[in-house]
């Protein structure tokens, strides 16, 4: 890092150290979109201080250089423990085993909650530590590069983390202002780095009359600052649109994702897709188990799908709202005094399912007992964890038995604007024509909307359709798009998905508002009993999907489509008694038939982040972010492989391949961090790093005994020498070669490239094996040879033939 | 150039290794007689190959005139010695023309300058006129008596030993008259190691009488044929005039380096790389010498002897050496094939 390498005063490494530190509270803020509120940056901001500020103190008492960034890991830890931990810890700091268990714990729940939440995230505890972490070991890294490295340009990388990442997810990217004053803060810190720099100067000229030492480079320290800079912005940039480029399907879903199903159908894979391609799974998984004391037995519902558009089918984009926590839950909308509802209470033991959505049957009142942060949903009243998930929970909840009879229905009026959600009425413009024609057939005697309800769910479950999870699939129609409905229609075979999505359309077009709803039919009385009562066991054959439909005064009601799966309610057959509750449960005799039991392993399909094919899918774009990242960071390791594959070609066959493998040697020195002046002869430069201990002889050793390393050093200096200022190139060579053969004389220059390549291998190996492993590795991640100020230092060949 | 690649085959010449061994026996020898001073050897010795003069300046007693005579012995050649003092006069320098009685003509005697090697002892002491004189035939490398023009025999090599210029009676010699001399070096008091040996070493007799040549003048002459062989290739002579430049633009110096003094630089690297068995100059070798070479020639600004020594000597050298450390070294390419 040589020639620009002053020591500073105490002051001036304060101004870095704030600078810095200023820098990076700044560029965190533009993580402020992501998560709401402000507390996790104060946390963030806390260890932050404690790290730079750390540092800053353990320079102060002159600690090595070395020593400081694993001096300011410990710190952070301190205040992490302090942070999180401090009832596991010893006088509030010294964390403990169970300290350590805590962050375990924190960790695993700040994979979850990343993995589940939507923008803005909740900060949970598990977020905000997962945050504080990474704002610590950023504050360790920029530290480490102003001041240890002192190569101050090179904090644009660190700060590239937060910059970046909203724009993982948000499509309008991190706030402007906060990339502005981030900008800012970098410029400042630069600004400060060229005032440290001229004033470190200055002091070196005042001391010039007394003292002459040799002094450094006027100019070359702001061009190389400059140069780094621009070079850095580049390559962010770069970097930024790469990611960009790579990741469009994955902006909106990623990680923390921005619609509510993100997390169990991640990267717009088709929940319908997943719950067909499980469906078809031979072995059916427990889902989880209830018990229900008046023999109640409901759909449950995991998530409820409103927009019906595009290709892909998703819930509402819909932020979980972290004000609705449980356990009461809001009445359901629409739903007017007079319909006969009865509470019914439930409790619910999940066994193998494990996703982020708690299965719930529609309306739910109260919920008690789960574990974890979750929230209920405006509307759907889905409720939804952002950090922890269903597996494992015990849990009980009210229910409402809403039992509408058929006259309410048909006497409900026609809904008002404010009543449902817009997405829940609104049908694209490219509807195939055949959905329309479908909707006036069959709904052209219908005098009312309840009619016309009954009348799709009842030619959906005619003649004319049977269920088929395989025929879709074959036909390639699978899924729930327009165009899949409309094959659908065409073909008459099809299995839950396609009933549902198509009854919620036709429905639509008819004028009801519609949702979709998936989740589990009611299961199957078990042989366990709790306190008398049957235990009902829900697997993953009750996996389904159903359709909802909204009637002024009653609400969402569910429906039944599908033939051969669940039960249809009583409310749907106006010829048949409606007293019973609102989905009669279906017995064992639901169990898979020729056509129309669905096989399936609904654990993996809803499995959320432990499902096969959404954490495939998460983990890919896991994996595609994480190139990204992994080579921009790599960059610089890369280009200096690339460097130091050209140099070995020219000391393989360039015009002066000893002045190649002196660079090569001086660029690995200076990788290394030792100071390689760009003033010193070849001469003086080579004795200088044959101190290092690697060439010196062993002190046991006979005395004139050479070190191989230290031969090896020699060698490639007196072939630069004399390549550089001797008579003539190859001069040895030649005069060898006149008592060969011409073709000898090849194989001689051959001989010596080579000799030359491995001089420079044993030179360079000593080198490295002198450095301690942080600096091997900083070495090759982040080598100080590709800075401006060091090339000049050695890769400036002058004009041959002078 | 391929006619004398590698500075060999030449008959006057003589193997660079050769160069760098008989070099090194010559320093060994005079070690012998001087201990610790191996710079100020190597320097002599250097001067002695690039056939330039030699001005020793030290305060008197550390061994100046030992260091011209150890080396003057060690070669095989003739050396003559004169104690210069205010009332020498230059034809006791150069020699007088004396009218024969048998011969009834005036026939020249040379004096104590033909010789090999001169050590003009406390140079400074003399009258200007006599300095004169002496500084002709240096530069010369002739003798003028009466018309007629005697020519000194190679290698001249005048070693004169002065001491600091306050010292009482002396006259100091004028830049134009440094500038004639190669290099300037000083002895430095010895470590007290070296003078407790030099104590053990003197107490019977001068070790000078039992020293013997290690080089014939053949030798001498053909290891100076060899220097001026060696190769000093583009970037190297940039960087000498470089350098010279600098010190005729620096803040601190009143006079900087004249293109004689370039000149010289050149040569006297040009010995020091053969002292090192190399036949081509290094930037190493022009640093070496750098201040040797230069230091006596320049005259500091006033504002920066201000502190300093009345003869900045010191100050001199530092200066010379933070100019050599900030003059960036070439990384030049040598002349194609």
């Amino acid at each position: 890092m040589g020639p620009d390498r002053y020591p500073l005063t105490r002051a001036q490494s304060l101004a870095l150290s704030g600078a810095s530190l200023l820098l990076l509270l700044v560029a965190t803020t533009a993580l402020g979109p992501l998560i709401a509120g402000s507390g996790w940056w104060w946390a963030g901001a806390v260890v932050a201080v404690a790290v730079i500020g750390g540092g800053a103190a353990l320079r102060a008492v002159r600690t090595p250089p070395s020593l400081v960034p694993p001096l300011e890991l410990v710190v952070m830890l301190l205040a992490l423990t302090l942070l999180f931990a401090g009832g596991t810890s010893l006088a509030l700091v010294i964390p403990t085993a169970e300290t350590f268990a805590v962050f375990g714990e924190l960790t695993e729940g700040a994979r979850r909650t990343i993995e589940q939440q939507s923008v803005p995230a909740i900060p949970v505890p598990a977020l905000v530590f997962a945050i504080t972490v990474g704002v610590g070991l950023i504050a360790v890294f920029l530290d480490l590069l102003v001041q240890t490295v002192r190569v101050p340009a090179l904090a644009a990388i660190p700060m590239l983390v937060p910059v970046l990442v909203p724009g993982l997810f948000l499509a309008e990217g991190a706030d402007a202002p906060a990339l502005v004053l981030t900008a800012a803060a970098y410029l400042l810190l630069l600004r400060v780095d060229v005032r440290v720099r001229r004033a470190a100067e200055l002091v070196q000229e005042d001391d010039r009359d007394d003292a002459p030492v040799v002094s450094a480079p006027k100019r070359a320290p702001i061009v190389s600052t400059m140069g780094a800079s621009l070079g850095l912005a580049a390559i962010g940039l770069v970097a930024a649109s790469v990611i960009a480029a790579a990741t469009p399907s994955v902006s909106t879903s990623f990680l923390v994702g921005t619609g509510g199903p993100a997390t169990l159908f991640a990267r717009g894979v088709s929940p319908y897709v997943d719950l067909g391609r499980d469906l078809r799974r031979p072995e059916p998984v427990p889902a989880f188990s209830y018990v229900s004391p008046e023999g109640e037995r409901p759909y449950f519902t995991l998530l409820t799908i409103e927009r019906l558009e595009g290709q892909v089918w998703s819930a509402t984009d819909r932020a979980v709202d972290g004000d609705n926590t449980l356990g009461t839950l809001p009445g359901p909308d629409g739903l007017d005094d007079d319909v006969l509802v009865e509470p019914r209470p439930i409790a619910v033991q999940v066994d193998q399912v494990r996703t982020a959505w708690l299965p719930v049957p529609y309306p739910t009142t109260e919920v008690s007992g789960v574990s974890g942060s979750w929230f209920w949903d405006q509307g759907t009243l889905n409720v939804r964890s952002v950090d922890s998930t269903t597996l494992g929970q015990q849990y009980r909840l009210t229910h409402l038995d809403v039992r509408p009879d058929v006259t309410q229905l048909r006497s409900a009026p026609v809904p008002s604007p404010g009543a449902v959600a817009d997405a829940t009425r609104r049908l694209p413009e490219d509807v195939p024509p055949i959905i329309a024609e479908t909707a006036a057939a069959v709904t052209a005697s219908a005098p009312t909307r309840y009619d016309a309800a009954v009348a799709i769910q009842a030619y959906l479950r005619g003649s004319d359709f049977e269920y088929s999870e395989s025929a879709p699939v074959a036909e390639g129609y699978d899924g729930a798009g327009f165009d899949a409905i409309a094959a659908f229609l065409e073909q008459g075979a099809g299995y839950c998905v396609h009933f549902a999505s198509t009854m919620a359309v036709l429905a639509r077009e008819v004028g009801i508002p519609s949702r979709i709803s998936i989740g589990y039919t009611a299961g199957t009385p078990g042989d366990g009993r709790v306190d008398d009562q049957i235990v009902i066991e829900v697997d993953s054959h009750d996996l389904h999907a159903w359709p909802e439909l909204y009637f002024e005064g009653v609400g969402w009601v569910p429906f039944e489509p599908t033939p051969g799966r669940g039960s249809v309610p009583d409310y749907s057959r106006p010829n048949a008694g409606q007293t019973a509750p609102g989905v009669v449960p279906t017995g064992p005799a639901a169990t898979p038939g020729a056509t129309g039991r669905p096989e399936g392993d609904p654990d993996r399909a809803l499995g959320g982040p432990g499902g096969t094919a959404s954490a495939g899918a998460q983990a890919a774009q896991l994996g595609l972010i994480g190139l990204a990242v992994t080579l921009v960071l790599l960059l610089p390791a890369m280009i200096r492989i690339g460097v130091r594959a050209a140099r070995r070609g020219g000391i393989r066959s360039g015009e002066r391949p000893a002045d190649a493998a002196w660079r090569e040697l001086l660029a690995t020195a200076v990788d290394l961090g030792l100071p390689v002046d760009p003033r010193r002869t070849v001469r003086g430069l080579a004795a200088e790093l044959a101190e290092r201990p690697a060439f010196r002889a062993d002190p046991e050793s006979p005395p004139g005994e050479r070190v191989e390393a230290r031969a090896a050093l020699e060698r490639v200096r007196d072939a630069v020498e004399r390549e550089r200022y001797g008579r003539v190139r190859g001069r040895d060579a030649a005069v060898d070669a006149e008592s060969v053969a011409p073709a000898g004389a090849e194989d001689l220059e051959r001989a010596r490239r080579s000799a030359l390549a491995a001089d420079l291998e044993a030179s360079s190996d000593a080198l490295r094996a002198d450095a301690p492993a942080v600096r091997r590795v900083a070495a090759v991640l982040l080598p100080g040879s590709l800075r401006p100020s060091a090339r000049v230092a050695f890769g400036r060949p002058a004009p041959p033939g002078e | 150039m391929s006619d004398t690649e590698g500075g060999v085959g030449v008959a006057a010449a003589m193997e660079i290794d050769e160069v760098g061994d008989r070099a090194a026996a010559i320093v060994r020898n005079v070690e012998t007689v001087i201990s610790g001073k191996r710079e100020a050897v190597t320097a002599a010795l250097t001067v002695l190959l690039a056939e330039g003069h030699l001005l020793i300046e030290d305060v008197p007693g550390v061994g100046k005139t030992m260091l011209a005579k150890a080396l003057a012995r060690s070669v095989d050649c003739t050396v003559s010695r004169i104690q210069f003092t205010p009332d020498l006069l230059p034809s006791d320098v150069t020699g007088v023309s004396v009218f024969d009685q048998v011969s009834r003509r005036f026939e020249f005697k040379p004096g104590p300058v033909f010789a090999n090697i001169v050590i003009g002892d406390e140079i400074n002491r003399a009258s200007p006129k006599t300095q004169s004189a002496l500084l002709e035939c240096m530069e010369e490398r002739q003798v003028t008596a009466d018309g007629t023009t005697y020519h000194l025999e190679q290698p001249f090599t005048v070693v004169a030993t002065q001491n600091p210029v306050e010292m009482e009676g002396t006259y100091p010699l004028p830049e134009a008259q440094r500038d004639r001399f190669m290099a300037r070096i000083s002895m430095g008091y010895p470590a007290t190691a070296d003078e407790l040996a030099m104590l053990a070493q003197r107490e019977t007799a001068s070790p000078l009488d039992s020293l013997e040549p290690v080089v014939s003048l053949a030798e001498l002459r053909a290891m100076i044929e060899t220097v001026q062989r060696v190769f000093t290739s583009e970037p190297v002579k940039a960087y000498a005039v470089d350098l010279a430049r600098a010190t005729r633009e620096d803040r601190q110096l009143r006079l900087g380096a004249s293109p004689r003094a370039t000149l010289q630089l050149i040569r006297a690297a040009k010995a020091h790389a053969a002292m090192h068995g190399r036949d081509f100059v290094l930037p190493d070798d022009v640093d070496a010498l750098a201040v040797p070479v230069l230091a006596h020639r320049l005259v500091p600004t006033s504002r920066a002897v201000g502190g300093h020594d009345h003869d900045g000597g010191p100050l001199i050298d530092q200066i010379v050496r933070r100019i050599v450390g900030e003059t960036p070294v070439p990384v030049g390419s040598a002349r194609r094939e």
